[in-house]
């Protein structure tokens, strides 16, 4: 057995000990504030067992392993349906964000600590109403005041902002110079005055993510993470983590395995559904592209393993299995006819089809929406030419809104 | 067998592509189409002088006693420039077939001129839509084959073929000599494949493998070929991902590069996607050679390797607009190819089966 089985066996022993207590049966029914409670105790339990921060530095209270530990036991994690939503973002971006940028090292080491045993929690706060995909056209202000700064503007579809205590925030600085240019990034404290968070109701029925509005927020200097004007090349940092997370082949829906127990299970014609051969071609195709992906992954990691930097391909995952993810779930419903009408709107995108269809148009735009991700591929790894952009090289505040 | 390729691997790639691409030419591949019975001689001679005929086969019988995942990188190869001949996947199928359940006599007489490339060997199971029929119309009876086997890739050129028939009461996997058969060429959208119906009567056989572990075998040989033409697909993909991108890189219109229009870069992009899962999927399936879960690998390979050639080529003359369509352009070169590979080693539905019946337990 290798040391990596050994692991996955190992973190696999321990999420079924503590599955118990804090798996989706121990969630049923509780209410979203009971339900972060629990997972806030989840994480401590996490950290505790030496399975929070698993590849970060141990001077910041990680374990210092590598990616793949920390993949293999995110694998394992995910098959449960553990309460660790709420701090996937902090965790994932804005943390490591901070211990690569943040300047006052003994602040950084207190908060990556409290956020890796759940005390607290961290948003990241890009998009915006006039900025989406075109994050450079950001619009809220960061002016100087006296030694600080003061914030002004709208923020959105900012995940557990709600719950956050800290965020980082790109703002625009200098209008006068064209839109990349004038950008810099900032870490602000969500409980300060003028912070003001308004949850936004998803078409699913839940309401993680928010508006944020910043009036005359004011912040220290030492808030401040990158060169005044350099806050773009830390927002794509930041991106870039985003897009290499993703790395699970059924596009974070249900495993395939339950469509083909699904497919069983459903009787159509008086003979069980499995054996429709419309049904097989989807299992068919869907394994086959799951597999890809996989090995993708797999080839990933024997190259990081090595110490060689895995190949462009990486960045298709999300791509790819997120539209698949979508279109399976509504065959996953079709198939269930008049049984298929029941909702609940806190079940489970890894396990309830419903759910997983519902929520699927949120994957194929957060972190980069499809057209992103494909002008990527087709620019960076292609080669094509970037889009006709007629705001290039124009001072923001010339840009006609 | 891992799925990270080594030096002596990825030396194979380079040096492969680099003999193919100074030796084959749309030039000399375009006279083929609308030829019956002709083959790219210079690709053949190359295969052999390269020693691909014998890279994956035994060295105690002439081979070089590589894999499946050394072939598959040449076929990439021959898949990008256009392999001028079936015969290295047909001659690597009879090979196999021969060394996994052939006696020593079986193996010392065939094996060697299989190795370098003096014997043609093809594999001919198929029944039209049936790429391994249930009950094959092929018989077999006191050593002798009757009956017709149909759209034999390299049928015309073939020494020996192994044959799926009907046995008396059991199926049978066997060995027959092509001597004497009638060979009826297909006139082909895809001549140089060299597709003929092989008509058997009373010719001289022997078996390999009978009763049930016949089909188990015949669809062990299918699916080592199916790897392999899978990798020949990806190359074919991948050929014209680069194709299109290279046009779209050249050809303006309304005063820009075409590959500035995001209908067009993104249609490429979608490509590169195909071409990487079909890579992926094709890495995996040659490193799981000898496991329990080779068939199903296999399986998924085919599948998104056809996928990746069929859209690849659709997409490609797209890309190109009017001159796409010429037959000095040579696009249509790649479109047939994916199409004729689409069907030898079985069609996607057959494959599809096969998969799924894996997957849901409904096969041992």
């Amino acid at each position: 057995m290798s040391n990596l089985d050994a692991y996955r066996s190992k973190a696999a022993a321990w999420l079924e000990s503590v599955r118990p207590t804090f798996g989706k049966c121990a969630r049923k029914g509780l209410s979203e504030a009971d339900d972060l409670a629990l997972g806030r105790r989840y994480q401590k339990a996490k950290f505790d067992a030496g399975y929070a921060g698993i590849n970060w530095p141990t001077e910041y209270g990680g374990q210092g392993l590598t990616h793949l530990e920390k993949v293999t036991f995110e694998a394992e994690e995910m098959k449960h349906g553990f309460p660790n939503a709420y701090f996937g973002i902090s965790l994932g971006m804005p943390v490591p964000i901070l211990m690569q940028f943040g300047e006052d090292k003994d602040f950084v080491r207190e908060r990556v600590l409290k956020a890796l045993q759940g005390e607290e929690i961290w948003c990241q706060l890009f998009s915006e109403p006039a900025g989406g995909s075109d994050l450079a056209g950001l619009r809220t202000r960061a002016e100087t005041d006296g030694n600080g700064w003061k914030l002004n503007g709208q923020k959105v579809w900012t995940s557990w902002a709600q719950y956050s205590d800290y965020g980082v925030i790109v703002a625009r600085t200098d209008p006068n110079v064209p839109k990349h240019k004038g950008l810099t990034y900032f870490w602000v404290d969500m409980k300060a005055p003028g912070v003001t968070v308004r949850p936004i109701k998803l078409a699913g029925g839940d309401s993680h993510v928010n508006e944020v509005f910043f009036d005359d927020v004011k912040i220290g200097d030492d808030h401040r993470m990158s060169p005044v004007g350099g806050g773009f090349a830390v927002a794509m940092a930041t991106l870039m983590i985003e897009r290499y997370v993703a790395t699970d082949s059924g596009g974070f829906g249900p495993h395939l395995d339950l469509f083909i127990d699904l497919a069983k299970a459903t009787d159509f014609g008086g003979k069980p559904a499995i054996e429709d051969s419309r049904i097989r071609q989807q299992i068919a195709r869907n394994y086959a592209m799951r597999s890809g992906l996989d090995a993708i992954t797999a080839r990933a990691m024997l190259m990081m393993q090595a110490g060689m930097t895995p190949g462009p391909e990486g960045s298709l995952n999300k791509l790819v299995s997120v539209r698949s993810r979508q279109k399976l779930s509504e065959l996953a419903i079709d198939l269930q006819g008049s049984s298929g009408f029941a909702y609940d709107a806190h079940g489970f995108v890894k396990d309830n089809w419903t759910n997983s269809w519902i929520n699927a148009p949120t994957g194929r735009i957060a972190g980069g929406a499809d057209e992103m991700l494909l002008n990527t591929i087709a620019e960076k790894i292609l080669g094509l030419p970037q889009d006709h952009r007629p705001d290039k090289g124009v001072p923001f505040n010339q840009i006609p809104a | 067998m891992s799925i990270l390729y080594d030096e002596g691997q990825q030396a194979i790639a380079t040096e492969s592509r680099r003999v193919l691409e100074a030796r084959v030419s749309k030039d000399e591949l375009l006279p083929l189409l609308e030829a019956s019975g002709e083959y790219h001689t210079a690709f053949w001679e190359t295969a052999k002088e390269q020693g691909w005929t014998a890279l994956a086969l035994p060295e105690a019988y002439g081979g070089l006693d590589l894999g499946l995942a050394e072939l598959g990188l040449i076929a990439h190869q021959a898949g990008r420039t256009l392999s001028g001949a079936p015969f290295l996947t047909s001659s690597f199928g009879a090979a196999k077939a021969i060394e996994r359940y052939g006696s020593d006599a079986q193996k010392t007489r065939w094996l060697p001129g299989l190795a370098s490339g003096e014997i043609i060997g093809a594999v001919a199971f198929a029944e039209g839509a049936n790429a391994l029929p249930a009950a094959p119309k092929l018989t077999f009876t006191d050593d002798r084959i009757d009956g017709t086997a149909t759209g034999v890739a390299g049928g015309l050129a073939a020494d020996i073929a192994i044959v799926f028939a009907n046995g008396p009461g059991m199926p049978v996997l066997a060995i027959a000599e092509l001597a004497g058969v009638a060979r009826t060429a297909i006139a082909s959208f895809d001549n140089s494949r060299l597709f003929a119906d092989l008509g058997f009567t009373g010719t001289p056989a022997e078996a390999l493998v009978t009763g049930s572990a016949a089909r188990d075998a015949a669809l062990h040989i299918l699916a080592l070929q199916a790897v392999v033409t899978a990798h020949e697909q990806t190359g074919g993909a991948e050929a014209l991902m680069e194709v299109a991108r290279d046009y779209a890189l050249t050809r303006r219109a309304f005063g820009q590069l075409i590959g500035g229009f995001q209908s067009v870069k993104h249609r490429i992009a979608e490509l590169y996607g195909l071409v990487e899962l079909a890579r992926a999927n094709c890495i995996h399936a040659a490193a799981r050679a000898e496991t329990p879960e080779f068939i199903l690998a296999a399986a998924a390979a085919r599948l998104s390797a056809t996928e990746a050639y069929d859209t690849a080529a659709r997409d490609c003359v797209q890309v190109h607009g009017g001159i796409g369509v010429t037959w000095e352009a040579g696009l249509h070169l790649h479109m047939r190819r994916a199409r004729s590979l689409a069907l030898e080693q079985g069609n996607s539905l057959f494959w599809e089966d096969i998969l799924v019946d894996r997957l849901t337990g409904e096969a041992a």
